[in-house]
């Protein structure tokens, strides 16, 4: 390859390693839009091979330092967080250096701002495309540095073959990346082992239905989503895939006929809030991904406890306290992009008394609302006076005489009395309002209940989805406190994703799932826990359960020492077979010898008499002196098989093929 | 000056392989402040590459052979082609750098890669720091393969003698020719009958002896033109160095003597030296030259003895 073309291979694999790393930090989220922007236009500048910087060095520096005191005044005021910052800087320096005249040191300069930026998306955010795109940097920025150090320190036009150096570099990068896996599963954790830090909803923004309102009349887009905005451990973990189960947010009991309010105040903020009687509560360990965007906790139904809340922003994960606002919802007391906490929850409802107030407001009605409502709910709930009784007689009505949709017009004057007496469809939140309303006509106190209803397996852990968002309706009565009724049919119950994009968003949780289980959150115990099992394998593994239901994702079944030994082996060969590689090359043939090797059968096959012990330079000598047809083609080629093999001058292959071909002519 | 084992090795880092060092540290720092498990990965990473310089430039350095090819002549302080034969004995190597060891010339070679078993012979432009014998025992193998974040070498026995010619720096008018102190026609150049074969005719310039006209040609292009001959005008001078005593004045002397040699040869005369002891007879070629020179390279040194062949 000569040097113009040895230039741009080199170049294209610099640009490709800085653009890995500029993913790994645009795909964070985190990145201002203007420097993202910078940075795109100056990749593409290059890859173009344009160096607008490269005549231009002294103002591009000013402009470069500019924007570098924009960025940190930024950082001053509080608006940009001072690793964002950092990160957008040496994302500018990245793309200063890569539109600027290209040399050895240039590409160095933009590998290793492209390493600070690799850092920088370490600590902004810890999904699983971080792999992706540290792998694709290592690959290209050791190509790169592996070309430039071949080239030397002074560039000359000269045909040089880089097939073999691209070949040995590539596998001392796939024996550094298998040596960066060792040296993470070995290497001591020193310190606490947190969470890694998030950048916020990423790319999509948040995508939850949890908001401070509940309006009728809107869409109900959010039901196709499959992102992912809770993760869950359950103690103890049901042996099921789907647990189907309400999620509580928010309560909302304040309805003027278009929308529905949460009322209460907010306390004083404390580490641990407790709604009710802890004793034989499931504990869930909830992790709040930066798509749910909001401060509410959820917890399973019921909740009685909240607490032991961390904050993950841009500055680390900061213990939280927790906010109780009236009765019975609790928010973080600091905005972030994600959260962790623990929350436990009982099956029954915590608390059977009730304010009074609160059930006045709960019994409360729009100015506006049509009779025909409270007749079509008296017509319904005929004799019935039980708030048990009556709402489960409402329930049933609005679940087999409505139906189920998604596809709504938009805003109407009165969506409640559109949807029972004139379209007769609607999605959760209008169900769940015709069933509150209608109880309150009785003078049953009821409210709308926010959150999400479903949760799926994956892994050890349950997901749940933004499209799971959901309400439902809270009745009370003297007897057994508020109870949960849901009108809306169950098939509009759960999310509803399209099925490619959520088996496609499926198979990327399990990813992340297993990304973050072995390596965001691999931890001391962990190293613990694998040096164990290397040294004294679990007995009996894979019986003890076997009637238990399925094995989670993830979990071995069948770890025996047999086991243990094959892997240690099969790694200990693979370790043998990569160090002799290194150690002793394979490749012992010279290139040139296939010429000579297809040469000296082709001779056979023209039945060319050979001597005893007559190499092919004789050869061709002898036949020169007996004047054979064969003489000049076997000539031509034994000159340059011996210029190929001890001359430095290789054979290309279509030199090859044509004085093979050569061969071929001379004998017709 | 004791020399290194062979078997050691010598490890630098680059510019970029300090940047890279220092950047190692810093992440190994964040992630032992943070606990960030990816800022683990990517300084196992890091490490791992460390690692890997060193295994791959070890084979890069490992298995290859140098000889030396050294130039017919040599001037201190001017660069000259060295050349260096490296073969590899066993498969490719990339990015060599050869020189010699211990800084005893400055320069050196750089191949992009050798095959196995094939030689490749690479010009270094060097410069010998000083005038006479140097002895040249170690050749210097180094590479910055694979990243070039490290510049690893190690040294090959390769025992050769260069004799380094003075510079030929300033030098003087010419001191008087042997045949000084003349009188009448018979020392004065121009009146002095020339010997050999006719070269050509040129004009007669002013005061020029007139026997050596060309009377026919003269006549033939109407004014005179005078007969020039092979040996016309040579002249016999024995340059002499009185003391050689090391120190810069012998350096310098050394050196105007370099220069006044080729300066009079040049001339066409005949150059002598006396010096040291040993006495150079006037004679003329670029062979005496050589000759004159490499007497000046060793005034004041006793050459080594050339030790035996390994």
């Amino acid at each position: 390859m000569r040097l113009v073309e040895r230039r741009r291979l080199r170049l294209r694999l610099r640009d490709l390693a800085a653009g890995s790393a500029f993913s790994a930090v645009a795909l964070s989220g985190a990145l201002p839009a203007p420097v993202a922007a910078i940075f795109g236009v100056s990749f593409v500048l290059s890859l173009l091979g344009k160096r607008p910087f490269a005549q231009q060095r002294a103002w591009s520096v000013v402009v470069l330092l500019a924007m570098a005191l924009v960025l940190f005044g930024l950082v001053s005021r509080g608006v940009l967080d001072l690793v964002v910052a950092a990160v957008g800087f040496a994302s500018l320096v990245t793309a200063h250096r890569m539109l600027s005249e290209p040399s050895a040191t240039t590409d160095q300069q933009v590998l290793l701002a492209s390493l600070l930026l690799m850092a920088g998306a370490a600590a902004l955010s810890g999904d699983v495309w971080y792999a992706a795109c540290l792998l694709a940097f290592g690959v290209f920025a050791c190509l790169s540095l592996g070309l430039t150090v071949v080239e030397g320190p002074i560039e000359r036009d000269e045909e040089l073959p880089l097939a073999p150096v691209l070949r040995q570099v590539s596998i001392g990068v796939a024996i550094a990346l298998a040596g960066g896996i060792a040296f993470f599963i070995l290497f001591p954790r020193l310190s606490w082992n947190v969470a890694a830090r998030r950048t916020g909803p990423g790319l999509l923004g948040g995508t939850t239905g949890m908001s401070d309102r509940v309006r009728l009349g809107g869409g109900g887009d959010i039901k196709t989503s499959a992102r992912v905005v809770l993760r869950a451990t359950l103690e103890p973990s049901p042996k099921t895939d789907r647990l189907d189960r309400y999620w509580v947010g928010r309560h909302f009991d304040a309805f003027d006929g278009r929308e529905w309010r949460g009322s209460g105040t907010a306390a004083a903020p404390v580490p641990r809030v407790m709604l009710g009687e802890l004793r034989g509560a499931l504990v869930q360990r909830i992790e709040l991904l930066p798509a749910y965007a909001s401060r509410t906790l959820v917890g399973l139904a019921q909740p009685v406890a909240y607490g032991t809340a961390l904050a993950l922003g841009n500055t680390g994960s900061t213990s939280t306290p927790l906010v109780k606002v009236g009765a019975e919802e609790v928010r973080f007391s600091t905005d972030a992009n994600a959260y962790t906490y623990v929350a436990y929850s009982r099956t029954d409802y915590p608390m059977l008394e009730e304010d009074l107030a609160v059930l006045e407001a709960a019994r409360a009605l729009p100015e506006d609302l049509d009779p025909k409502v409270s007749e079509l709910a008296a017509r319904i709930v005929d004799q019935a006076t039980e708030p048990e009784q009556v709402a489960a007689v409402l329930e049933l009505w609005l679940q087999r005489n409505l139906s189920y949709t998604l596809e709504l017009p938009g805003e109407v004057d009165d969506p409640l009395t559109d949807f029972l007496f004139e379209r007769k469809e609607g999605h959760c939140e209008h169900f769940a309002t015709a069933l509150a309303v209608m109880l309150r006509t009785r003078g049953i106190p009821a409210r709308v209940v926010g959150g999400f209803f479903g949760g799926e397996r994956v892994g050890e852990r349950f997901v749940v989805r933004a499209g799971d968002a959901h309400a439902w309706v809270e009745a009370y009565s003297p007897v057994r406190g508020w109870m949960t009724f849901d009108a809306t049919p169950e098939s509009g119950r759960g999310s509803r994703p399209q099925a490619v994009l959520a088996g496609l968003i499926d198979a990327y949780e399990r990813l992340e799932e297993l990304w973050r289980s072995r390596v965001v959150d691999y931890s001391l115990v962990d190293q613990w826990e694998f040096a164990r099992r290397l040294v004294r394998p679990p007995n009996g593994a894979g019986t003890d359960d076997d009637d238990d239901g399925p094995t989670p994702v993830g979990a071995s079944r069948t770890r025996t020492p047999t086991r243990a030994i094959f892997v240690a082996g099969a790694a200990g060969l693979i370790a043998l077979f990569l160090v002799r590689r290194l150690t002793r090359p394979g490749a012992r043939t010279h290139p040139a010898s296939g010429f000579l090797v297809q040469l000296e059968r082709r001779l056979d096959g023209l039945h060319v008499p050979r001597r005893p012990g007559e190499d092919l330079e004789a050869l061709s000598l002898r036949l020169q002196e007996e004047h054979h047809r064969l003489a000049a083609p076997v000539g031509r080629a034994t000159r340059r098989y011996l210029e190929a093999r001890f001359g430095q001058r290789p054979l290309s292959k279509e030199e090859r093929r044509s004085l093979l071909a050569a061969l071929e002519r001379s004998r017709r | 000056m004791t020399r290194p084992p062979s078997w050691r090795r010598k490890l630098k880092a680059t510019r970029v392989g300090r940047t890279y060092l220092v950047l190692t540290v810093g992440i190994g720092l964040g992630a032992l402040n943070t606990g960030n498990n990816l800022l683990y990965l990517v300084l196992g990473f890091l490490l791992a590459i460390i690692v890997l310089s060193g295994v791959l430039s070890e084979r890069v350095i490992a298995d290859v052979r140098v000889r030396r090819i050294l130039p017919e002549g040599a001037f201190a302080h001017e660069p000259f082609a060295l050349r260096y034969e490296v073969t590899r004995t066993r498969g490719r190597a990339f990015a060599i750098r050869v020189c010699e060891a211990g800084g005893t010339l400055e320069g050196w070679a750089w191949i992009p890669t050798v095959l196995e078993g094939s030689p490749v012979t690479v010009r270094a432009d060097v410069t010998a720091p000083r005038r006479g014998p140097l002895r040249l025992r170690q050749v210097e193998i180094s590479t910055f393969f694979p990243f070039g974040l490290f510049e690893k070498s190690r040294t090959v026995e390769v025992d050769d003698l260069l004799l380094v010619w003075p510079r030929r720096g300033y030098c003087c008018d010419p001191p008087d020719s042997d045949a000084g102190h003349l009188t009448g026609e018979n020392g004065n150049q121009r009146h002095r009958d020339g010997g050999g074969d006719v070269q050509g005719l040129r004009e007669l310039g002013d005061l020029e002896d007139a026997r050596r006209v060309h009377w026919k040609k003269s006549a033939t292009v109407g004014k005179l033109l005078k007969v020039e001959r092979e040996r016309e005008d040579r002249k016999q001078y024995t340059l002499t160095i009185e003391s050689d005593a090391p120190g810069d004045p012998l350096e310098r002397a050394c050196e105007e003597t370099a220069a006044l040699t080729n300066r009079l040869l040049a001339a066409g005369n005949d150059v002598g030296l006396e010096a040291g002891g040993r006495k150079i007879r006037p004679a003329s070629g670029p062979g005496h030259e050589k000759r004159i020179l490499s007497a000046l390279a060793s005034l004041g040194y006793a050459l080594p003895a050339r030790s035996a062949p390994r």
